[in-house]
């Protein structure tokens, strides 16, 4: 390596600094500028709710925004807002998996029979209850929020991704990665779930 | 009264979501002005909604913005000081020289930092596939032990699709396939099981390298054939992996026609 270089690199003229990375990074830059920058604040907050907590989470956007920029040239031009947030999803559940692989629940470690029951089996569908008691319901912002913080992590991402950031089918199966069917019984599943925790709360 | 079917309770949240079709939204609706316990449960989900988005959201913290944007800058410094210790200037002719021997090892070393980026992320996704794939109902969209239902699954769907061979017989059952993204371009993943172990493998274009590793907790290996550059994924031992890469790449013979 030519380490003296930076001596004469005084006597070097300006244009000689100019070296095409540096244009190609511009334009990188320009691009993070126009594609990730508008959705950082959504980001975070998905983020946020994903680790349950905002230090954590200004960790995940950090490297997520790291990650997109390196990855700008891969973005397609389709949906900045869904490309955006598929990233900051996915660092954040590597980063769980790294750093408390406890708080995710991993299916897949479950029985069969509890994958079932967790996943598809309704803790309402068991309970008859009438049209009065159903309206009954209701809760305010404090509790929903606590209960929303206890559900399983696949639950939850899909709930906020659909009522916070107000996300289609299409566009939530796409940063989850999972088919439309999953995420529609995820849905449904994650909002009885949530029903439950608030019905048994007092 | 009857309880909600799961149909019912799916419909409902369609409906509720505004993702259902002009027609079958119009059929419900008619459903809810007829059904008093659907339309309680609609209630229900409408005052959920509510209580939901009350939760006051908080704003990103002040200067998260600038540190991202100064680590940006940073990481776009630290890519020109490779070109800028390539300076050398006793007499033009030494520049000169210096500048294209500069250019030739700086831009290779870009290339060979880029591309280690490149692979370092492509086990980096492969993995995460992997593990999104754990933390669905099932690590796979196409469930089936059949290869002559997997392969043309994958057919179906990507420009390019692996062989797809059943390796039951050497403690290795197909369980299925999934499409993968990596690097933004979609590709055919075969998951398959040992013991309580589920193996991930995906097939990426061929010609790439992506060194054996271990990220996250689970271990990288893979090798290329002329076809595809194979990677899988497992929390197996290494041994065991390389018992899969035997097993596979005997059973995979250099693809007919496709």
């Amino acid at each position: 390596m030519l380490q003296e270089g930076s001596e004469g690199s005084d006597r070097l003229s300006g244009q000689q600094r100019v070296s095409v990375p540096i244009v190609q990074n511009t334009d990188e830059r320009a691009a993070f500028d126009e594609v990730f920058v508008p959705h950082m604040s959504e980001a975070y907050r998905l983020a946020q709710w994903l680790t349950g907590n905002a230090s954590d989470a200004e960790d995940i956007v950090q490297e997520a925004a790291i990650r997109a920029f390196r990855g700008i040239k891969n973005f397609g031009a389709v949906n900045a807002r869904a490309w955006s947030l598929t990233i900051v999803r996915n660092t954040a559940f590597s980063w769980l998996a790294k750093n408390k692989p406890k708080t995710v629940v991993y299916l897949n470690d479950l029985s069969a029979a509890e994958q079932q029951e967790l996943e598809y089996e309704g803790l309402q569908g068991t309970k008859v209850e009438t049209p009065e008691q159903i309206a009954l319901f209701k809760a305010d912002a404090e509790e929903v929020e606590k209960a929303l913080a206890q559900l399983p992590t696949q639950f939850r991402e899909v709930i906020v991704l659909r009522e916070l950031n107000q996300m289609s089918y299409r566009d939530i199966a796409e940063i989850t990665n999972v088919p439309i069917g999953t995420v529609m019984s995820r849905l449904s599943r994650g909002r009885e779930l949530l029903l439950a925790l608030l019905g048994n709360r007092k | 009264m009857a309880l909600l079917k799961d149909d019912d309770e799916l419909l409902l949240n369609a409906y509720f979501d505004g993702e259902l079709d002009p027609v079958s939204a119009r059929e419900f609706e008619r459903r809810l002005e007829r059904d008093e316990t659907l339309k309680a449960r609609h209630d229900r989900l409408q005052k959920l909604r509510e209580a939901v988005r009350s939760i006051p959201q908080t704003g990103m913290p002040a200067g998260l913005q600038a540190r991202i944007q100064a680590r940006l800058d940073a990481e776009r410094r630290n890519n020109n000081n490779v070109t800028v210790l390539r300076r050398r200037t006793w007499s033009y002719q030494a520049l000169a020289a210096a500048a294209v021997f500069g250019a030739v090892i700086s831009s290779s070393v870009m290339m060979t930092m880029e591309q280690f980026g490149q692979r370092d992320s492509v086990a980096s996704e492969v993995v995460a596939g992997h593990i999104r794939g754990l933390l669905a109902p099932q690590p796979y969209d196409i469930a089936s032990s059949d290869r002559h239902t997997v392969k043309p699954w994958f057919t179906a769907r990507l420009p390019a699709s692996p062989q797809v061979p059943d390796l039951a017989a050497q403690g290795f059952s197909l369980l299925g396939g999934r499409v993968d993204v990596i690097g933004h371009n979609p590709v055919a993943t075969i998951v398959y099981k040992h013991a309580a172990h589920t193996i991930s493998l995906t097939t990426l274009r061929s010609g790439q390298s992506v060194p054996d590793q271990t990220v996250s907790g689970y271990n990288v290996r893979s090798w290329s054939d002329p076809d595809f550059t194979y990677v899988a994924v497992s929390d197996l031992p290494g041994a065991d992996l390389t018992a899969f890469e035997r097993a596979f790449s005997k059973a995979a013979p250099a693809p007919e026609i496709k």
